[in-house]
């Protein structure tokens, strides 16, 4: 038996095959969570879904939760690292204190700024990740490793591989979603949730939520002038009948028998997708603690809303961006120039709809097996970039998971005195993507697709499970 | 001796042949241990690449004790309930293990008969052989390979499929569009002994052809018309290439030459313009915009960009000809395949000299001619003015560094102010125009008093001459243009030509900030009987492009020939001889017909003279091309896979094919040929563009033209065809994979398109006095049963023609070739 075989054997022996046929794999077989791992791949799993929170641009930690004195104490100063500073686009600037204060929170005493009142109050369920770095200080890149693993386009975002290795816990919704920014795409576009060399069954599929046409093709354009309600149910009916008469011909080719299956699996997305993007059936209590009731934070509040039926409903990867491209007038965290500006008004949109998404997962016993993810590609600096921006920081920077298995109220690593660099227990995304699979039941080198040459996996060649932060 | 006897004993009671150590024993150390115990990289001194060096071992003694599979540490550490190795992945299965005890049990033999890794299929001579004499089946070589393979497993071939099935074949194979019905009809009726061959010249000569094949020539050199990453610019020039492609597959260009005016036809062939055009594929591939010309010179991210532009070139390039995996040696040597790190390197060397950029030509060759003179003036004097340049560029001081910071806050705030909206606003605006422009005069004071006026007039005489040739090229008229590898062009931003070759050095683990020595032009050590280093001029960039071209293309290139050939059957058959087409290294599949591979590879390079024309009538012609599709019971018992192709393969459209068969089947398709590509989207050109597929108006003209002809963006794929597996054109594919999804079915039933044609399709089928039946002979090629004409004639009546024909472009048959 060659590995290859062996591997494929394997595949199958997980029961995927019938599961991959109606769902229209490739018949050598997705991996498939297992009913005794809790729905785990290799062990027990913690968690089975991902809410993951992408702040595009690149979100400043020291204005957010990286909380450093001496910005304070040597404000206006010249700023001195003690080596030379390498800068995306600007030489480094004087010591530029937060525009914010900072305040302690929970019983786990975590400073957090006053940018973002409303986490603040849930850090004892959030785990920090305060030391991590990027491989690339340039946007497009660091936004694709933070995806994918890779600085190069052409690899499946973390969604892809998680829907590739655990398939679908709902019968009538995609694995994986994505709610972009309606501002416009983030650096690299769609390309962020790609599935890369994996089939194509395990891109997202993309939702523009508060849009006439929420998800591409659904429906039929209201102008077609052809298609009737009566049309469509004679017509689906008839293709079912001459799909499934050619297939029987052909007895033995399982994708003949999906397409069929397809048309009906597409016939139930048609009912349940309108039906988890209304919004509008959820309490007066649920909607204000989202922030739906207010202009500043409704959009971000309905997309987090959205990301909490989606996830409620079986899909198992949901991302959801803050923030687009890095053009003008700012539509991102990249605040270059005028930092207590553009982060004080994507901060205060997404600071109530992420608490009140935290909250409403936590009342509904579903952040018990769901995990948010907030990540952002790289951080700022603590240096002004002219009087009142930061330039990029790739050398240390923040993120934070909650939720499925995950130990609230910990910071794992620090930056060093400045928040400029990781000193302490520093860690690539590798690491975080390592634990979140973990969460889920997969051990990270056996997660693997072969191509072109290599058993391709998210982590690359490294990632450890960072076991502190693991409840 | 007792030993020994229990040994043969237990082989003999398992009735099992001795455990070969070549072909059992070393692919699974190899697959899981030579990660961290290869010969070149052996954690704790053991290298589990030989026998030798598992008898040898490690820093704690002999891996393995020949017999003794209780003294052999190897063994130890693979087996038992928590096996300490191997520490990446899952554990070696019990067949595994079980395997390498019984080899340790049979004495640890060495089957290997001295041989190292030139054992290695892909890298040995090709072989020279006669095809098989089969008899009782078939009408070429290639049959009789076929039908060895499958008496030897029992098996027989299956029943040549009809006629009208035949035909769909070989039109969407070869041209990738549907017969229509009446084509279909004249072969059907076409009793002439050698109607097939005709109809395979017929479409071979057709340009519908190489607008096929060309699409699955992109698709593995991973052709875009933009950038990728962000700002994703879209490319305007990137398409004389793809035309380029077109004609070469129409007009039959031999393999040897096809390959080597990609690599380097402006350097072999300089006065011919189109030669140049083909270099378009070494820029085929993403490119980071900012990265390249918003990065400053000298900085760390600034060289990994470069590192990383070049890796994409030399993963594409060897991926593609030589089907090995060579960028998988870009941190350290090769796990699996002997290619040093070395070698990667060198081969990075060879493109050290060019960056993507828009190159002008002519079609004329004269006004070629003289515009290449005039551009060989320019990068002469480029040459000379580029350290005056650089020398007043990079000049600093302590109060230069200061003014930049402030001259550029004040350009920053007011791109983050725009147009005023406020006299609050319009006031700042004056006051950081004035601080700007009152930095930028003091920064030139400065400046030049480092840099001292010499430089400068040294600077304007070269300036002069420069503006002297541009007018001169300015008399030409206007050039076309070409994406491709240039080593001069004009600078944008801090992307600068490089004007020969850079510098490459080894990187220790592939870091930029740990360069080791330098890198030589060069390419693969393990092909046998070619230099693997090129003996090239320094500073000669072409010379290195131009001993790659040649290279690759000598006929002891080996894994070139193989490659070719196999790449080509894959997509006749839907499945390769050896599965892996950018693959024939340890990690790759093996040929399932190892002589037929070499027979078809030996001829194609040696009697058809690298013709892809010739290639295709050989196995088209085969009649294992020409079988049924449909599922046999005994072959799939012994094999299901349909390795040994007892039966054709069924195969869905892909989205480019299906696409163009609802065009015809509408009767919309438009087959103007070449130029610039069709944008399917409505664009905004923008910081970031914006490509909206929904917004896209479908009275642009060329709407309706083939997909070959689609702009094809890095960041936004069209939605239509991404649901239909068309690929991230950022991933080099060899093969598409085919999904089926619900996602996929809404796109296919609901999308704009799909419906405008429908209502199209209806149109012309009421033209033409028809009804249901002629709408299904339309779409299908057939006439409908009684049963389904009743069914669609009574579906049509009720709902119209138009709901009808949507029904027909989502039918199984309709997007499926049998």
């Amino acid at each position: 038996m060659n590995r290859r075989k062996f591997l494929s054997t394997a595949g199958n022996g997980f029961g995927g095959l019938a599961l991959a046929h109606l769902l229209g794999r490739e018949a050598a077989g997705a991996p498939k969570g297992r009913p005794e791992f809790n729905g785990g791949l290799h062990y027990k799993a913690r968690a089975k879904r991902v809410i993951q929170l992408f702040m595009s641009g690149a979100a400043s930690q020291c204005d957010t939760f990286d909380y450093k004195p001496a910005l304070v104490k040597l404000a206006g100063e010249k700023w001195d690292p003690g080596e030379k500073v390498e800068l995306f686009q600007s030489n480094p600037g004087v010591v530029m204190p937060s525009p914010w204060g900072w305040k302690q929170y929970g019983q786990c005493g975590k400073w957090v700024s006053d940018l973002l009142p409303h986490t603040a109050r849930r850090v004892d369920s959030i785990a920090f990740v305060a030391s991590l770095i990027s491989k690339s200080n340039v946007h497009g890149p660091a936004t694709f490793m933070q995806n994918t693993g890779f600085i190069l386009p052409g690899f499946p975002s973390a969604g892809a591989w998680v829907s590739y290795a655990l398939g679908s816990e709902s019968e009538n919704l995609p694995e994986f979603v994505v709610l972009p920014d309606p501002r416009g795409m983030p650096p690299n576009g769609a390309a962020n949730w790609s599935a890369g060399f994996l089939p194509a069954a395990h891109q997202a599929t993309s939702i523009r939520v508060g849009t006439p046409t929420p998800v591409h093709d659904l429906f039929p354009p209201p102008d077609n002038g052809f298609i009737t309600d009566a049309s469509e149910r004679d017509g689906l009916a008839l293709l079912g009948r001459m799909n499934h008469a050619y297939a029987k011909e052909r007895a033995g080719d399982s994708r003949l028998d999906a397409r069929v299956a397809s048309y009906e699996m597409a016939a139930r997305l048609q009912l349940s997708a309108p039906r988890v993007l209304d919004v509008a059936s959820e309490s007066e209590a649920t909607r204000k603690l989202y922030g739906l009731d207010d202009k500043v934070t409704a959009d971000m509040g309905e997309r987090c809303l959205v990301a909490r039926r989606l996830v409620e409903r079986g899909v198992r990867f949901v991302q959801v961006w803050s923030g687009a491209d890095n053009g003008f007038p700012r539509r991102n965290w990249d605040s270059h120039e005028n930092l207590a500006k553009d982060h004080g008004e994507l901060g205060t949109a997404l600071d109530k709809p992420v608490a009140g998404l935290l909250q409403d997962l936590q009342a509904r016993g579903l952040l018990e097996d769901t995990i948010v993810y907030w990540t952002t590609e790289f951080g700022r600096m603590p240096c002004s970039q002219g009087s009142k921006g930061r330039d990029h920081n790739p050398f240390g920077f923040t993120s934070w998971l909650a939720g499925g298995g995950v130990r609230g109220g910990v910071t794992w690593g620090a930056t060093d005195e400045w928040s400029y660099k990781a000193v302490e227990k520093p860690v690539y995304c590798y690491d975080v993507h390592a634990t979140l699979l973990h969460l889920m039941g997969i051990d990270h080198t056996r997660l693997t697709y072969r191509h072109n040459g290599i058993d391709r996996r998210l982590t690359d060649v490294h990632g450890h499970v960072m076991e502190d932060l693991l409840a | 001796m007792k030993f020994w006897a229990v040994a043969a004993m237990s082989a003999a009671v398992l009735g099992a042949a001795p455990v070969s150590y070549q072909k059992e024993v070393h692919p699974i150390l190899a697959a899981r241990c030579a990660v961290c115990h290869g010969a070149r990289n052996a954690s704790g001194g053991l290298s589990v690449a030989t026998v030798a060096s598992l008898l040898k071992g490690g820093a704690s003694g002999p891996a393995v004790k020949p017999g003794a599979p209780a003294g052999s540490p190897l063994l130890a550490s693979v087996s038992g309930a928590n096996p300490k190795m191997p520490k990446v992945g899952a554990p070696l299965s019990p067949e595994q293990v079980s395997v390498i005890r019984r080899w340790v049990e049979e004495g640890a033999k060495d089957d290997t008969a001295g041989a190292a890794e030139e054992t290695w299929w892909s890298l040995q001579p090709l072989a020279l052989v006669e095809a098989p004499q089969e008899n009782g089946w078939g009408r070429t070589p290639i049959d009789a390979f076929l039908l060895r393979a499958m008496r030897a497993k029992g098996l027989e071939p299956s029943k040549p499929a009809d006629k009208r099935t035949l035909a769909r074949r070989l039109y969407f194979d070869l041209t990738g569009l549907p017969p229509s019905p009446e084509e279909a009809d004249a072969f059907v009726r076409d009793a002439r002994p050698d109607a097939w061959e005709q109809l395979v010249d017929k479409l071979l000569g057709s340009p519908r052809y190489g607008e096929r094949w060309a699409r699955h020539w992109l698709d593995a050199a991973h052709y875009s018309e933009s950038h990728g990453y962000d700002k994703d610019k879209p490319r305007a020039n990137a398409w004389p290439y793809r035309d380029w492609v077109i004609e070469a597959f129409n007009n039959d260009k031999p393999y040897a030459r096809f390959l080597q005016e990609q690599i380097a036809g402006d350097v072999l062939w300089p006065a011919e313009p189109q030669a140049l055009v083909a270099t378009g594929f070494l820029a085929a591939g993403p490119w980071d915009f900012v990265g390249h010309q918003e990065l400053r010179e000298g900085t760390v991210d600034k060289d990994l960009t470069r590192v990383l532009d070049r890796d994409d070139v030399v993963a594409q390039v060897m991926s593609v000809t030589t089907s090995m995996t060579a960028h998988c040696a870009r941190c350290h040597d090769h796990k699996f395949d002997p290619i040093p790190q070395r070698d990667y390197y060198n081969l990075q060397a060879v493109f050290a000299g060019v960056d993507r950029a828009d190159r002008p030509f002519d079609d004329d060759p004269a006004v070629y001619a003289n515009r290449r003179a005039l551009w060989a003036e320019k990068l002469a004097l480029q040459r000379r003015l580029q350290p005056l340049q650089d020398k007043i560029e990079f000049a600093t001081s302590e109060e230069i560094t200061a003014l930049d910071v402030s001259i550029q806050d004040a350009s920053l705030l007011l791109a983050h102010l725009g147009a005023p909206k406020t006299p609050a606003e319009e006031a700042e605006k004056s006051e950081l125009e004035a601080r700007r422009g009152a930095g930028r005069a003091r920064r030139k004071v400065l400046v030049d008093a480092l840099v001292g006026a010499g430089t400068y007039a040294a600077a304007a005489l070269l300036e002069q001459e420069m503006k002297a040739v541009d007018a001169r090229l300015s008399q030409l008229p206007a050039p076309r243009l070409v994406y491709a590898p240039a080593s001069y062009f004009v600078r944008a931003g801090t992307f600068r030509p490089p004007l020969g070759p850079r510098d490459v050095y080894l990187l220790d683990r592939g870091n930029v900030r740990a360069p080791k020595e330098k890198a030589e032009p060069g390419a693969l050590s393990c092909v046998k009987g070619l230099d693997a280093r090129f003996a090239t001029p320094p500073g000669d960039e072409g010379a290195r492009r131009a001993a790659l071209a040649r290279w690759l293309t000598s006929p002891a290139n080996v894994l070139v020939w193989r490659s070719i050939v196999n790449r080509v059957w894959q997509h006749h058959f839907g499945s390769g001889i050896v599965d892996t087409a950018n693959d024939f290294g340890h990690m790759g599949g093996k040929p399932s017909h190892p002589q037929l591979l070499d027979w078809l590879a030996v001829w194609f390079r040696d009697e058809a003279g690298g013709s892809f024309k010739k290639l295709h009538r050989m196995i088209v012609t085969s009649e294992a091309y020409r079988q049924s599709s449909a599922q046999r019971e005994d072959g799939v018992r012994v094999d299901a896979e349909n390795r040994l192709l007892w039966r054709m393969n069924r195969t869905r459209l892909e989205a480019e094919a299906l696409r163009d068969a609802i065009l015809t089947t509408a009767g919309t398709l438009d087959l103007a040929m070449g130029g610039p590509s069709v944008r399917m989207f409505w664009f905004k050109d923008d910081h970031s563009p914006v490509y909206d597929y929904a917004r896209f108006d479908p009275a642009t003209p060329g709407a309706n033209r083939r997909s070959i002809y689609r702009f094809i963006v890095r960041s936004v794929p069209d939605p239509f065809m991404d649901r239909l597996d068309c690929p991230d054109p950022s991933v080099l594919t060899a093969k598409r994979s085919t999904t089926i999804t619900a996602i996929q079915a809404l796109a296919v039933w609901n999308n704009p398109f799909v419906l405008r044609m429908a209502r199209q399709f209806a149109a012309r089928v009421r033209d033409s006095g028809g009804g249901a039946a002629e709408a299904v002979r339309l779409a299908l090629g057939r006439d409908p049963t009684p049963d389904e004409r009743q069914a669609y004639e009574t579906y049509a009546k009720q709902h119209g023609l138009a709901n009808l024909c949507r029904v027909l472009f989502n039918t199984n048959e309709f997007m499926f070739v049998d």
